[in-house]
């Protein structure tokens, strides 16, 4: 069993620094369950890892060092995407935000706790002029 | 990854979403994802690598109205 904190002290005190940025309050709500598709994932020296619970681990150390991020986490009985992270509503993760990844969990909650959007005018200007949905998913690794 | 959460927070005309792809294969294989960052627009594979955010913009566009 592995009794090792998700963050170190030095990765605590990096990410309480950045969630510190915060102008408003920011929701985070962690979805776990069975997987639909279930993969085994292997750590260096061939050790299982535990995504569901190392995903509980991380979500919740990180949502905890801000008064301004709260967290709700919902187990499902039947398979799904999971784990799934939503923030603010409208972010969503699908899977174990670690590694390089916890940059995108913890930058995405900066992100949803802004009161301006963080794009261009040029952007803005663009973005105003669509006149359908835009789904964009991005594929990520941890390393 | 943090360029589509802007834009999906700038516009309620877009959604955005991190998919690990290790944890979900399936999906990565069936868009024929072989290098991240990869990104996928309206379910179909638009391009791979990171770009500055007006070629993201001018890609994301194209990818959807195609």
């Amino acid at each position: 069993m592995n009794t090792r904190p998700a963050l170190g002290e030095r990765e605590q005190e990096a990410v309480r620094s950045v969630l510190e940025g915060l102008e408003r309050d920011v929701e985070v709500k962690l979805e776990l369950g069975p997987t639909a598709t279930p993969v085994t994932l292997l750590a260096a020296g061939g050790r299982e890892i535990d995504s569901i619970g190392l995903t509980r681990d991380l979500v919740e150390a990180v949502c905890a060092l801000s008064q301004r991020v709260s967290l709700t986490v919902v187990e499902h009985d039947e398979p799904g995407p999971w784990p799934r992270t939503t923030i603010g509503g409208g972010l969503e993760y699908l899977g174990m935000p670690a590694g390089y990844e916890l940059t995108t969990l913890v930058h995405g909650i900066v992100e949803a706790g802004r009161t301006e959007p963080s794009v261009t005018e040029a952007t803005l200007a663009r973005l105003e002029a669509l006149e359908n949905d835009v789904t964009i998913d991005v594929y990520v690794t941890p390393t | 990854m943090l360029l589509a959460y802007r834009l999906a927070l700038a516009s309620p005309r877009v959604t955005a979403r991190g998919i690990e792809a290790s944890e979900f294969a399936v999906d990565a294989d069936r868009h024929g994802v072989q290098a991240v960052p990869a990104i996928v627009v309206d379910d179909r594979y638009a391009w791979a690598g990171a770009v500055p955010e007006a070629a993201f913009v001018d890609r994301v566009l194209a990818a959807a109205a195609s």
